[in-house]
């Protein structure tokens, strides 16, 4: 009897085992024979807001970048070339700006594309203050859609940066979509997605990844529509276990720029690339010039050559970083730079002989000069900075200089630095410096967004007021230069590198990628996703 | 104290044990360097727009008076929005809840599962080999760092076994019982890293108060009797050892909440523990306000549990 039972049950069980199986099969040669082709992408971080006006977390712009278009596109030299916007000009006074975009870009629900979309962007960013762009364009007055593809500006003074800032730091969002000027801020735009990028995000899993379709119109690439089907950002906060995934063919890029000794573990696996990219951005340190003795030159002239700049470059980066020729103009932005730039020399003696010509002693003879001891802040969890601050604070003691190093949690380091400009020196990284005019209004200004040392220079000004105010690149340059140089010798902020970041990508299944500057837009900008291709 | 009368009393504990953490919490979030009002409104902002989101954000009031809207908003469930997202606070957190119940409370009842024979064994044999293995064992389990086993665990069992996915917490595109089974496979090594990370304390802590409990005079009495050895340890000894077990879970609730930080994060397993770490970073106050309130939710209902198990476990605690 139990043995009958037992074979009914064993011959139920192969049965239902037999029809699961077959279900399976069938399941499956469905599933391939529609497969769609993705792209699946590690991210460190969580999306934080879907709105491209406020959202700034690298993240958020990878995503919202695939469906809010930029107007012009960044060079590997930091220029910018037409994207969506195809000619731009300014008035022979430079008071009034316009700007032709393309006639055959549609969001995914259909409705067409147009200068008023800009208009409307233009007008909450500004009238709002949202995002870095606010800060970039104080020069705009107001804008109007003189033709569907035409947008013309007014301008209170000259600005020779205003076009390319909006070009490549607005992103143009639906004005049918979002909100009146005035909520825009505030609009969370997390459903009912309208996009004119290559891709439209369709599922939002939070923590775990974010999954964006090929729209069916992407007109500026060459086949008019993303070569792949989907691309699937997956978050994976720890780098080791993003490497790890990455091997083991879970991703197939990895957006976020890798620390050196993952980079090199990757280097080493056959179906892996590790691609190179400048980030257009530099790591620095600032001298309170609020304070005494920093207020002095010859005191931060004396800093400047008491840093081994070779031995933070080698060691402290490992090789993964580029002299400026301490200019705040890298040799990256080859047409702004001054080809006669040199970089500060580290020569502890040449210190030494700065501060005694200032008056400083060693009475005490402990090696370090009297009443000269200063604090280098900085951002404990940030590993290239700690690691090169100690360079600093070694190859300072050469020169007498005692340097008290303060690590600190990033909120803050944060407040310390940027709020109450409680600091000595002051260790960090700006993230993209590309358009000198616009930026050095930013950093050197007096009072001005990121003046964090407190910068006050009157022929300074005039320099970035004339390349601002100036219509044509080339009348821009000089002027440019001049503040640069300006700059450097004045100690207003010591340039030690310009990074390279480091992406990696299975080169195994994946071909075509468009690599562009910085680690916003690496491996992951639009126009790469749209054009990489599947390896046959 | 009857059992009613009993869970009431420590309800009403409960509870204001939960309004003093709320309070504390919406002060103290409030030291953390950077400003609430910066974090939303930009000098920069003309006024009419700068009042208007100091507005949405309820900022414009002064701080107690913010502070009362607070407990309001509370009582009606309302955790308030995000400044960073613009979205609801509950739903950043509700969304995220379920993986770390789902985590954490699977780890719960494994390293219980485990943790409660082991220890009995242990003591046991107390001074025998298996009572070495295990303390030996105890004595690195609490030493050994979350992170290492996992990357450990990742390396040798997802990339180079290739048994289990690096990272996540279930495959895309899947329904039904694919889905559940994808669940299940992502969370064997988190799991696993968080049973090998607890096990110890709960073994050793049953061992200590078993070997203590089994000398005891009601025991050598049972003996006496001729109860079983079995009897003598499961029904009479246990009962008494497993009180501060019994704590040690309660606690072990209210951290595994909060502090699977490091194994979510490892594993990009998408938990309450993360949001809270990202909140920090990004100094997004209502999140963070929002995750410390579940959290203080959590410890104050586990400690109720706990209370009401001990009540049930030793009528002594009832009687005061």
């Amino acid at each position: 009897m139990i043995r009958e039972i037992r074979n009914a049950l064993t011959r139920r069980a192969v049965l239902m085992g037999g029809v699961v199986m077959a279900m399976g099969v069938a399941g499956l040669t469905q599933v391939q024979a529609q497969e769609p082709t993705r792209l699946v992408i590690g991210t460190t971080a969580d999306v934080v807001n879907f709105n491209p006006l406020v959202g700034n977390s690298r993240s958020d712009t990878w995503v919202t970048n695939l469906m809010y278009p930029r107007l012009m596109q960044m060079t590997a030299q930091g220029s910018k070339d037409p994207y969506v916007a195809t000619e731009w000009g300014y008035s022979e006074d430079g008071l009034s700006a316009w700007l032709e975009i393309r006639d055959d870009l549609t969001w995914s629900d259909g409705t067409a594309f147009t200068a008023d979309d800009i208009v409307f962007t233009i007008t909450a960013v500004t009238t709002e203050k949202i995002g870095v762009t606010a800060g970039l364009i104080p020069a705009f007055v107001s804008a109007t859609a003189a033709s569907p593809t035409r947008v013309e500006f007014v301008l209170s003074r000259p600005d020779s940066t205003f076009l390319t800032n909006i070009g490549f730091w607005m992103p143009i969002v639906p004005k049918h979509a979002f909100p009146e000027v005035g909520q825009v801020a505030t609009f969370a735009n997390n459903t009912d997605f309208v996009s004119a990028g290559p891709f439209i995000l369709t599922s939002v899993e939070p923590g775990q990844r974010y999954l964006l379709e090929a729209v069916d119109n992407y007109p500026l690439v060459e086949a008019g529509r993303a070569n792949i089907d989907e691309v699937e950002f997956r978050v994976f906060p720890d780098v080791n276990a993003q490497a790890l995934a990455l091997r083991a063919g879970d991703l197939d890029v990895i957006a976020n720029s890798l620390p050196a000794p993952i980079a090199r573990t990757l280097q080493g696996q056959p179906n892996i690339t590790v691609a190179q990219a400048p980030s257009l951005g530099w790591s620095h340190m600032l001298y309170n010039l609020q304070r005494e003795p920093l207020s002095k030159v010859e005191v931060r002239r004396a800093l400047a050559h008491a840093v081994d700049y070779e031995a933070i470059r080698a060691i402290a980066m490992q090789g993964l970083a580029e002299s400026t020729n301490s200019s705040v103009i890298s040799p990256v932005l080859s047409y702004w730079a001054d080809p006669e730039a040199q970089e500060y020399a580290f020569d502890p003696e040449l210190s030494k002989q700065l501060l005694t010509d200032a008056g400083y002693t060693d009475a005490d003879g402990d090696g370090f000069f009297d009443n000269l001891s200063l604090s280098l802040l900085y951002e404990q969890s940030a590993a290239d900075i700690a690691n090169w601050a100690q360079i600093v604070k070694d190859s300072s003691a050469q020169a007498g200089i005692r340097i008290e190093l303060v690590g600190l949690e990033r909120n803050t380091y944060l407040a310390r630095a940027r709020e109450q400009k409680d600091f000595d020196i002051y260790a960090g990284n700006w993230a993209v410096m590309e358009e000198p005019a616009a930026y050095l209004g930013l950093a050197f200004r007096t009072g001005a967004f990121i003046n964090y040392a407190s910068v006050s220079d009157p022929q300074l000004e005039a320099y970035i007021d004339e390349a601002q105010s100036a219509t044509t690149p080339e009348a821009a340059r000089v002027p440019v230069q001049a503040a640069a140089k300006l700059i450097q010798d004045q100690v207003y902020d010591n340039v030690l590198y310009y990074q390279t970041f480091q992406f990696a990508y299975n080169s195994e299944r994946w071909e075509n990628f468009v690599m562009q500057p910085s680690d916003l837009l690496s491996l992951v900008n639009p126009l790469s996703l749209a054009s990489v291709t599947p390896k046959n | 104290m009857h059992l009613t009368g009993y869970f009431l009393q420590r309800l009403l504990r409960g509870l204001v044990t939960f309004w003093f953490a709320v309070t504390v919490t919406f002060f103290l979030v409030r030291l953390l360097p950077g400003d609430p009002v910066s974090a939303v409104a930009s000098p920069s902002m003309t006024e009419e727009i700068r009042q208007r989101q100091l507005e949405v954000y309820g900022l414009d009031r002064p701080l107690l008076a913010q502070y009362f809207a607070y407990l309001g908003q509370l009582v009606q469930g309302n955790l308030g929005i995000s400044f960073l997202s613009s979205q609801p606070v509950s739903k950043i957190l509700l969304e995220r809840l379920p993986w770390t119940l789902l985590l954490t409370g699977t780890a719960l009842i494994v390293t219980v599962l485990l943790g409660i024979p082991l220890g009995v064994l242990a003591a046991t044999r107390a001074r025998g080999w298996v009572d070495q293995i295990v303390q030996v064992s105890g004595v690195i389990g609490q030493s050994l760092f979350v992170p290492s086993i996992g990357i450990f665990l990742l390396y040798t069992l997802g990339l180079l076994a290739g048994w289990f996915p690096i990272g996540g917490a279930v495959k895309s595109d899947l329904t039904g019982f694919a889905r559940i089974a994808s669940i299940a496979h992502h969370l064997v090594l988190p799991c696993l890293t968080l049973v090998m990370a607890q096990l110890a304390s709960y073994v050793l802590t049953l061992r200590a108060t078993l070997i203590e409990a089994l000398g005891e005079e009601y025991c050598d009495l049972a003996r006496a009797k001729g109860t079983p050895e079995n009897k003598v340890i499961w029904k009479h000894a246990l009962r008494n050892a497993l009180l501060p077990t019994t704590t040690l879970i309660g606690l072990q609730i209210g951290f595994l909440v909060g502090g699977a930080v490091l194994t979510e994060t490892i594993y990009a397993y998408p938990g309450v523990g993360r949001a809270i770490f990202e909140a920090v970073g990004q100094l997004d106050f209502p999140v963070l306000q929002g995750a410390f309130v579940l959290l203080a939710a959590t410890v104050v209902l586990a400690n109720l549990a706990t209370d009401l198990a001990y009540g049930l476990l030793d009528p002594r605690v009832r009687a005061g």
